[in-house]
């Protein structure tokens, strides 16, 4: 059966969608990538569809839900490198993605992960020190 | 120029991957008919949701791209669902619908991202149908170039090897539901026969029930029929006779011409009367009216009349009728009538055959009390194949001689109906060229049909000094053959016809050997062989299985003791009797006693085993006689009688060299002193008390005793005699 690679690279998840998917596809990434932070303990995921040419109400809806869970499984999610005609048909179609951190490629989407990483990560300590 | 929709593409939705082929398709024609990327990217997107809908809502659909001409020219697509329409249609144009999983979305979202959208749902399924206006571009949408799209598509395929799989799964769908369609036709069809075929047998079945009705009646008619018209017969041709006769006999004034005319009609006229009569008789038998008048006759009688009746038939001709003398054969008590007109027949149909020789009558006592008659020809013979057809009525042998003379066919029915009625049967035995002999078995007293079946009893009263033995055999020719060969050897002869009476007989004597046919009329004797070797008490009777189809494997496969084809060699059956259960080889005993009674007693004891042929002597002196005459195996010896004691008798047989060697069973009724014991005990093997016990113990004592004498009985239990 056909599946969307998840590689792991330190405390994150990076998934690149090169095909297009078909709907069962995008079910079984969802669930792939919940099992995959919680085993791994991630603390983030890239999502890079800079490939997809077509981003409908059932893909863009997934996205939103793995978004949701993963921030529930205590790990970020951002989704990188989305074409402008993609964005304005997400947007026409009444779309907005809520919840899902976007950037504009791979290297500003890392960037943008391991900053929030790193500022829960000083709220945690500091929330530490306060207690000890 | 008018509104033309010209077709581009069709795509099957049947399957989840056909979605994202429908959009990636939408995409590529968007791109070809020059829409910028981003209107690209709307279309796909559209075609994706409603395609989505339509496999998921609906199973299934079909999309179908189009170019609409102007104006405004615009692509346009088609997607129709299968299934039943969009119930809440209404409400997801207006945006009231919330759907859980964002139907309500997709079809809003699309109507957004085009700039026309219909949505058509019916009973039979919804079309959705979208048109984004083409860019407008320096020149119209040529037909040319329209054709070099469609080329394009049809060379390009998006995603190559997904495509192909799945046209071949759409073909394999086609071709499984072609092979669907032809079955269930294959198999309607087939239904559709089986029951016309169930329907013809049915019909079949009653037609044929429908016929054996049809016939019973017409044989029932014919059966009046011929009853009736032979007695109308009968009238005018006894006026003929009669006027013939006076005619002849009469006041003369005929001219010879004219007396030997008169003749010849009286020849015929009389043949004709026989005819008529035969005619009559078999009607009568066949309606049941038949009378039969019981008398009691003598067979020496019978043939002087027949004699007198036959004589004519033959004249001076080369044919000589000998009638052999029937002796000791007891007076009938049957329709001497009836008997008569068989052996006429038998007689009659011997005259006509047979060219030159001689025609024998004969009667002789036959098996179970029946008296067998026999009229043996030197006429033309039967071939095998027509022997059976002869007692058929109308039927006679195709030949040269057959020809020649006349005859009706019905003469040999009625003899078999004849028989039939008073109990018997007739047979023919026949060599082609040699001569025929044609058999009537009949019963010497006729009973009536109910009264039969208790007889039988009388045929199986067992004779003491006789050897029992065992016959199965339906041919009443052949068992009359067994019973002349036996005649004086000490074997009696215990006839069954059936299996049924055979078992009738083993239940209540117990033969010393088993004659057995295994073609009996309706039956077959293996059953009966495997029968008696598979018992413990019938076991060791030893059984000869005469037969005419060899079946020698079989039969000493199933405990038969010897096989032979009939016919059966007399010499070859003594033989074969005598060395099994024969008196050459049981033993002879010599009873002395001078009560008829105890001599009785024993000798019933010993002869319901048939292993004993037994002398007696009723008194000394004749007992001392017969020993030293006949040499017996043992001898049983009363102590008290009247001419000398049995200690003479014992004392003399001693001293004498021929008998002294003889065992002697002391059978008395006194008690015995010690003093007389020790007297008897070197000359004596056993002491037998004529004490009143059962028929088990004094067989048990007497085999004991035998056996100290040396000899021993069949190791089975007594039979009793009846």
């Amino acid at each position: 059966m056909e599946r969307i690679p998840i590689l792991k690279m330190g405390d994150f998840l990076i998934v690149t969608i090169q095909v297009d998917m078909h709907d069962r596809l995008v079910t079984t990434l969802q669930d792939d990538l919940t099992s995959m932070i919680s085993s791994h303990g991630s603390h983030g995921v890239l999502i890079d569809i800079s490939s997809l040419d077509m981003v409908d109400s059932f893909i863009g809806r997934m996205i939103g839900n793995i978004a949701g869970m993963s921030r529930v499984l205590d790990a970020e999610t951002v989704v990188v490198g989305m074409r402008p005609a993609v964005a304005i048909t997400l947007v026409e179609l009444g779309l907005s993605l809520d919840g899902v951190r976007t950037a504009l490629d791979v290297e500003k989407g890392m960037i943008l992960l391991r900053a929030s990483t790193r500022r829960r990560l000083t709220e945690e300590d500091e929330d530490g020190r306060d207690e000890g | 120029m008018p509104a033309m929709k010209l077709p581009l593409l069709t795509i099957e939705i049947r399957l989840e991957p056909d979605v994202v082929l429908a959009r990636q398709r939408a995409r590529q024609i968007a791109g070809l008919l020059g829409f910028a990327p981003l209107d690209q990217t709307r279309i796909a997107t559209a075609v994706s949701e409603i395609a989505r809908n339509a496999y998921q809502y609906a199973g299934g659909g079909k999309v179908e791209f189009q170019v609409k001409t102007g104006p405004p020219s615009g692509f346009q697509i088609q997607v129709r669902q299968r299934g039943q329409g969009i119930k809440v249609l209404g409400a997801i144009l207006d945006g009231r619908y919330d759907s859980p999983t964002g139907l309500g979305v997709g079809i809003l979202g699309a109507r957004r991202l085009m700039d026309q959208f219909d949505i058509e749902s019916t009973e039979g399924g919804a079309t959705v149908t979208m048109v984004k206006d083409l860019p407008r571009r320096s020149a119209p949408l040529t037909p040319q170039e329209l054709a070099r799209i469609s080329n394009e598509l049809a060379q390009q395929s998006p995603q190559g090897l997904l495509d192909e799989l799945q046209v071949q799964n759409q073909e394999l769908l086609r071709a499984l539901q072609e092979l669907r369609d032809r079955h269930n036709e294959v198999s309607e069809l087939h239904n559709r026969e089986l029951e016309a075929t169930d329907r013809g047998v049915v019909a079949l079945y009653s037609e044929l029930d429908e016929n054996a009705k049809e016939l019973r009646k017409i044989s029932e008619l014919k059966s009046r029929y011929l009853s009736n018209m032979s007695h109308e017969f009968r009238s005018p041709l006894n006026t003929i006779l009669s006027m013939c006769g006076f005619l002849l006999d009469g006041s003369g004034g005929l001219s010879p011409e004219q007396e030997k005319e008169i003749g010849f009609i009286r020849k015929a006229a009389e043949g004709l009367a026989g005819l008529v009569n035969d005619l009559l008789d078999l009607a009568k038998v066949e309606a049941g009216k038949a009378v039969i008048r019981v008398e009691s006759f003598e067979v020496a009688g019978l043939f002087e009349s027949l004699r007198g009746t036959t004589g004519p038939l033959l004249g001076q001709g080369p044919v000589a009728l000998r009638i052999e003398p029937p002796e000791g054969i007891a007076t009938l008590q049957t329709d001497e009538g009836k008997v008569a007109q068989i052996l006429r027949n038998f007689l009659s149909n011997a005259a006509k055959f047979t060219e030159r020789g001689e025609i024998v009558l004969s009667a002789r006592q036959g098996p179970g009390d029946t008296v067998i008659f026999s009229v043996a020809d030197t006429g033309i013979g039967i071939e095998p194949d027509d022997r059976r057809r002869i007692f058929e009525e109308f039927s006679q042998v195709e030949g040269p001689v057959q020809r020649r003379v006349k005859g009706t066919g019905l003469g040999l029915p009625l003899s078999r109906k004849l028989a039939e009625l008073i109990g018997g049967s007739v047979s023919v035995r026949s060599d082609p060229g040699a001569g025929s002999t044609f058999f009537a078995v009949l019963p010497r007293v006729y009973r009536a049909p109910d009264e039969a079946e208790a007889a039988g009893d009388a045929r199986w009263r067992l004779d003491h000094d006789r050897i029992p033995l065992l016959v199965v055999e339906d041919d009443p020719v052949d068992l009359l053959l067994y019973e002349k060969y036996l005649e004086g050897t000490g074997f009696q002869i215990l006839p069954a016809r059936t299996l049924a009476e055979a078992r009738r007989v083993l239940r209540r004597v117990r033969p010393a050997a088993v004659l057995l046919d295994i073609f009996l009329d309706a039956e077959s004797g293996w059953s009966l062989l495997a029968e008696i070797k598979g018992q413990a008490s019938t076991g060791d009777i030893p059984i000869l299985v005469l037969t005419v189809v060899d079946g020698r494997e079989q039969a000493l496969a199933l405990g038969a003791t010897d096989f032979r084809l009939k016919p059966i060699d007399r010499d070859w059956l003594l033989g074969r009797l005598d060395s099994l259960a024969g008196p050459g080889t049981s033993p002879t005993a010599l009873i002395i006693d001078d009560e008829e009674a105890d001599r009785r007693l024993l000798r019933g004891l010993l002869a319901a085993h048939g292993r004993f042929s037994i002398v007696e002597a009723s008194a000394g002196r004749e007992g001392l006689a017969l020993a030293a005459e006949c040499g017996p195996d043992v001898i049983f010896l009363d102590l008290v009688m009247g001419d000398m004691t049995g200690f003479e008798v014992l004392d003399r047989l001693k001293s004498d060299p021929a008998t002294g060697r003889i065992p002697v069973i002391i059978n008395t009724a006194a008690d015995l002193g010690a003093d007389e014991r020790r007297r008897l005990d070197p000359g004596t093997a056993a002491i037998l008390s004529k004490s009143p016990g059962s028929a088990e113990e004094a067989f048990a004592t007497i085999r004991d005793a035998l056996a100290r004498a040396g000899l021993s009985l069949a190791p089975s239990g007594p039979g009793v005699a009846p």
